[in-house]
């Protein structure tokens, strides 16, 4: 293997975002011929390192070496033309074009007033989109294709430029199983070509099916580089969580109370949530857990107003309820951690006073009229009770470490005194010791009687934390597991959507 | 064809409006006056046309009618010197170019919202005219008006040339890699980025070609008159853009033709005339002007929430 | 565990800002002084503001439009229609003048509703829906005027809103102190305000905080096309005279004064401060070179040329606004990033 020729190198690659670490100094090598994957935990610094790779980020320091050449100041068109190709998790397409354009203009850089060969691309496109198998017409504006179809057009133009080097971000994320088989075929045909394969998932299944080495990253380093035939599963999930993952948990306190949310067959057409019924107790933390796109956000949107249901009942302590705007969710004591959190949750360019009143501006302002000394009270209180490391409450969201942003979301919907909580992938891109913050805030709501329903795509998490997991898959509810008999090979399969004798053989030796 | 069904829309429109014309007043058509309507309306349609691509791009720009007048008194003040009429031109595109590279510098380069330059320029260019020429009627030599030529030929040149810029920028839009380039770039300037295409360079070329087409423009209307006044492109920049947001271009950047302006200017320039020859009072031109650009974008924006409903 | 706050140098650049106005309009207060005829006599001072005070009503409630991120261009012809409906109705209807501009504020409302139920409820991109009703509102001014036809002979008790003094200040000059001190509470004491900076800052951030943003964007044209129709009844009755024609281009200079005064045209940030100070560098300008008779450009003596060149110098002063402003932001976040680049490489002890 030492011979063959190593297509990419990066060494000691630094990257930070204002004061987030994202990446601390990372390697990575990837030979020709072989799938490597990279593997990690959500905000362990994959997606950074991608960027890097794509030359879409600067590294703040580290070298980067393709083909044997070290490049500085990489850029995307360069990227290009060192034959780099990367199917990003959310595609980067011209919505307004047809697929074929689309597909033509990533695969050809022609010149300013070079004439486009419509017949010779359409063509290009169809033979890319056959070879991987996917039934989209080249013709098709690309508006009007649904995401997992965006995806493959993601994978055509990649598969089309010729790339010694395809970096593939959860390809498989929103993909049907009929797609992902024929995807798997097109990476080892690739490989087969003697092209390198980054290849990210969070499906340990599927690396162990594709890949041939894997990296492991956590909190922005990397902690080694392995054949996959080496490694059992168990001792991957050990490289990616690095700790024994019940001990940093706190334990649970309380045994839950009344039923406060009820949901029953809970259907919203527009969001693909189908039949939905599940109730959450006051003191009792309902974990969700599910793939990226198995609709757990979509149905945090329907109970927060934001994409109303289209049929079922919700009933809150009792009551019925219709919800159609966030303000009705605010009225009736739902509350709603978002999980974008730069985009949802905190208005960076906002003090922070400002971000936790900004859910009660009603109550804390009853003649509408701001009262300055009431404000300050409160995010002064709520800065000291959660923790947050700010100057002071007149410090701006953005200038705060993403933990502490995430805490003043939190902060402010607690401030509206809710009933339910709903939280949104709550640690994610926090750093470790912000991490096991938020889980102790967690835990001490539920304890003074909170109903929680808390999202995540962290399995530990949702293992640590839950008193009972509820699992999504395709918009529906799957599986709900008591929180103390949960198992990650269960919780897993039941997402992947196998039956668990299906994934015993991946999955032995788990917990 | 599904693809331009909202070009054809409008040109049914137009159709259907000729059509009742041709019923309730056929000597709209009378050969002369139509042929002299026809040939006023192509500035108009040359700037509809570079605005087209600045809306395509995702930008605006509301100087154009700011820079249509600089061009137009440069090129008369060129002309009136004695120079050849050539030389006029050259001298009217020069500085149509050089106004159109300030918007592009301020809007591509400094990352500026193209509204608020390009109203900023439009008050400087058209109050420094103002201060230059204080109002004043420019008187154009002999051999200026239409080229020199006949009024027929003459109109004959005008109409021609704007056809064929129509036809060349539209063939251009549509199979040139820089024309595909303001598509991509108004349709997602970052994954223009992330195709290698530069969106900076792209915008910073559509007004400088904007501010070339603006002076074509200008030399097309002062041929049409033996004098040139220095409000002449007053209130040109609202004309064009709503003949090319009625004519089905996107004011959201990335979709729309360039032969949509076509029918979307006809519409909008006939509703006067047609109001004279309906024996309706043609002071509500404006007002029906304005309702029909709102229309036009409640249309798109229907359509839009449908297909993102669709998709 | 530090991290780098930008609050005091934000107050400190937002300060700046209105600093440098201030010092603006004490340079051209020097000039005039020493260029024009009377510049600071009383007399010309209370002209100076009893000629502008209409662009300083729009450049008021410009302002929270701005700072939801949007634009109205359809505020001069606003007052175009709401003057020609009040004279309408005074000479037409005989409305008493007073019972008419309660018409014509309303109306203006009204047009404002509708420009904010497009933008809010249809969804609709701000600029090119105040386009459309820009040439909507003024077309309809015409259609109602025939064209050509204005309203004049208004009662003296009406005119005097326009041209008396009330207690040694022009009378209109009160109504623009009224109408201040109200816009200032609402965007900088309220919670209307505050919603509309989080709306301007990021809309979907809003949203999700349980904000309406349509009905908080849509106050804000609303009380916008209120405002653009108390200026029409003042514009009337300063000049005694309603025609389709009045306040066209007084948008641009709302704008102008309100981008100068420091306003983001993003959205979010912005002052109401900062607005008073670039309203009042422009009214200034316009008239300082009014009184420059002395001096001459191509051939004509300032003061007979004073619009134009103020104009185009309001243009030119608003690019330098603008780029000043973009490259005095990138000027800062460049220092931070090396800042926060200076405090992660310190190791952080983690909690």
């Amino acid at each position: 293997m030492s011979d063959v020729e190593k297509l990419l190198e990066l060494s000691e690659i630094k990257k930070s975002f204002g004061a987030v670490r994202a990446l601390k100094g990372v390697s990575f090598e990837l030979k020709a011929g072989e799938v490597h994957a990279l593997l990690g935990e959500n905000g362990a610094g994959k997606s950074t390192l991608i960027k890097v790779i794509t030359g879409a980020h600067a590294p703040d320091s580290g070298t980067l070496t393709v083909a044997g050449q070290a490049v500085a100041a990489l850029t995307p068109s360069k990227a290009q033309e060192w034959g780099i190709a990367c199917i990003y998790q959310q595609p980067a397409l011209f919505p307004d074009l047809s697929v074929s354009e689309n597909i033509g203009l990533r695969l050809k850089k022609s010149a300013a007033f070079a004439k486009v060969d419509w017949g010779k691309q359409r063509e290009v496109a169809a033979k890319l989109l056959e070879r991987i198998g996917a039934e989209i017409s080249p013709d098709a504006e690309v508006a009007s294709l649904s995401m997992p179809e965006q995806q493959l057009v993601e994978i055509a133009c990649a598969l089309g430029s010729g790339a010694r080097i395809v970096i593939m971000d959860e390809p498989t994320a929103s993909l049907t199983q009929k797609e992902q088989h024929l995807l798997y075929a097109v990476v080892r045909d690739l490989r087969d070509s003697g092209v390198g394969v980054v290849y990210i998932s969070h499906r340990l299944e599927e690396i162990f099916a594709l890949a041939d080495r894997v990296t492991v990253l956590r909190d922005g380093e990397s902690v080694g580089t392995h054949p996959v035939g080496s490694l059992t599963e168990a001792q991957m999930i050990q490289l990616m969580v690095g700790r024994e993952v019940s001990a940093i948990y706190p334990p649970a306190e309380s045994a839950p109370g009344d039923v406060v949310l009820e949901m029953q067959s809970v259907s919203c057409a527009a969001s693909g949530i189908a039949d939905v019924s599940l109730t959450v107790r006051a003191g009792e933390i309902l974990g969700m857990a599910g793939l990226v796109g198995a609709g757990r956000t979509e149905l945090a949107r329907i109970l927060f107003g934001i994409t109303p249901a289209s049929s079922g009942s919700i009933r809150l302590e009792g009551k019925t309820i219709s919800i159609g705007n966030p303000q009705d969710a605010i009225a009736q004591g739902i509350a709603y951690v978002p999980e974008d959190r730069r985009k949802h949750g905190v208005i960076l360019d906002l003090p922070i006073a400002h971000n936790i009143t900004m859910a009660i501006h009603r109550r804390i302002f009853p003649q509408h009229f701001l009262l300055k000394q009431a404000e300050q009270n409160l995010a002064v209180e709520m800065i000291r009770d959660l923790g947050i490391k700010a100057f002071g409450p007149e410090a701006p969201g953005g200038s705060l470490s993403g933990g502490n942003q995430q805490k003043v979301s939190v902060a402010r919907w607690l401030a509206t005194k809710p009933r339910l909580l709903i939280l949104d992938e709550p640690t994610q891109g926090v750093d470790v010791g912000a991490k096991s913050e938020i889980h102790k805030i967690i835990r001490r709501l539920a304890k003074d009687g909170l109903a929680v329903l808390m999202i995540s795509s962290d399995l530990p998490e949702v293992l640590g934390m839950s008193d009972r997991v509820a699992v999504m898959r395709g918009g529906r509810l799957v599986a709900m597991v008591d929180g103390k008999k949960a198992e990650a090979a269960s919780i897993m399969a039941a997402a992947l959507g196998h039956s668990h004798s299906d994934s015993e053989k991946g999955q032995e030796g788990t917990r | 064809m599904k693809k331009y069904s909202r070009e054809w829309s409008v040109a049914a429109a137009f159709g259907l409006l000729m059509l009742s014309l041709l019923i309730v007043a056929p000597h709209f058509f009378q050969w002369q006056p139509l042929l002299s309507r026809v040939t006023s309306q192509m500035p108009a349609m040359v700037v509809a046309l570079g605005v087209a691509m600045v809306i395509i791009s995702r930008q605006i720009d509301i100087s154009i009618g700011a820079q249509f007048s600089m061009c137009a008194v440069i090129a008369g003040l060129v002309a009136a010197s004695g120079l050849p009429l050539g030389v006029a031109i050259l001298a009217a595109i020069a500085a149509g170019a050089l106004m159109g590279a300030l918007n592009g510098l301020l809007v591509a380069y400094l990352g500026l919202p193209s509204i608020v330059v390009t109203l900023a320029t439009m008050v400087t260019w058209q109050e420094a005219l103002r201060l230059w020429q204080q109002g004043r009627l420019l008187n154009l030599p002999e051999g200026i008006q239409w080229f020199g030529q006949s009024q027929e030929s003459g109109q004959a040149i005008v109409i021609g040339a704007t056809a064929l810029l129509l036809i060349l920028l539209a063939w251009v839009m549509k199979n040139i890699a820089a024309g595909r380039a303001i598509y991509a770039v108004g349709s997602d300037a970052e994954a223009a980025r992330l195709a290698g295409i530069n969106p900076q360079r792209t915008t910073f070329g559509v007004f400088v070609s904007m501010g070339v087409l603006a002076a074509l423009a200008a030399v097309m209307n002062l041929v049409q008159s033996p004098q040139i006044q220095p409000s002449c492109g007053d209130g040109m920049e609202l004309k064009a853009i709503a003949a090319a947001v009625v004519g089905g271009i996107a004011i959201r950047g990335g979709r729309g033709t360039l032969w949509g302006v076509l029918p979307g200017l006809f519409l909008l320039a006939n509703v006067n005339p047609a109001l004279t020859h309906f024996h309706q009072p043609p002071y509500w031109e404006k007002a029906i002007q304005g309702l029909v650009i709102i229309l036009a974008v409640v249309a798109d924006g229907w359509n839009q929430k449908k297909q993102s409903n669709n998709g | 565990m530090s991290q780098p706050t930008n609050q005091p140098k934000w107050t400190a650049l937002l300060a700046k800002h209105e600093t440098v106005l201030l010092a603006v309009i004490l340079v051209e207060i020097l000039l005039f002084q020493n260029l024009g005829r009377n510049f600071l006599a009383e007399s010309n001072v209370s002209n100076i503001f009893r000629h502008s005070v209409e662009i300083g009503l729009l450049a008021l409630v410009m302002t929270p439009v701005i700072l939801t991120g949007g634009i109205d261009l359809s505020l001069g012809s606003m007052m175009g229609l709401c003057a020609v409906v009040f004279g309408l109705l005074v000479k037409q209807y005989d409305v008493s003048p007073w019972l008419a501009a309660v018409a014509a504020i309303s109306l203006g409302a009204f047009g404002g509703m509708g420009n904010a139920f497009l933008i809010t409820r249809m969804n609709l991109p701000p600029l090119i829906v105040t386009l459309g009703t820009f040439s909507l509102f003024r077309g309809l001014a015409e259609a109602l005027t025939k064209g050509s036809e204005a309203y004049s002979g208004f009662p003296q008790g009406f005119l005097n809103l326009g041209n008396a003094n009330v207690l040694g200040l022009p009378a209109q000059l009160w109504v623009f102190f009224l109408v201040t001190l109200l816009v200032w509470l609402l965007v900088h004491r309220t919670v209307w305000g505050r919603s509309l900076q989080a709306i301007g800052f990021a809309p979907q951030g809003a949203r999700y905080a349980g904000i309406s943003v349509e009905r908080n964007t849509g106050m804000a044209y609303i009380l916008a096309g209120a405002i653009a129709g108390l200026a029409a009844v003042i514009l009337v009755a300063r000049l005694g005279e309603a025609r389709a024609n009045v306040g066209i281009g007084y948008e641009l200079l709302a704008i102008t004064a309100v981008v100068l005064g420091g306003t983001s045209i993003f959205g979010g940030s912005g002052s109401i401060s900062g607005t008073l100070l670039g309203y009042v560098a422009i009214a200034i300008l316009n008239n300082g070179l009014s009184r420059i008779t002395a001096h001459q450009i191509f051939d004509q003596p300032v003061s007979s040329v004073a619009r134009e060149l103020s104009g185009m110098l309001t243009g030119l002063l608003l690019l330098l606004a603008l780029a000043a402003g973009v490259l005095l932001k990138s000027l800062a976040t460049r220092r931070a990033r090396r800042q926060s680049l200076v405090t992660t490489t310190n190791p952080t002890p983690s909690t």
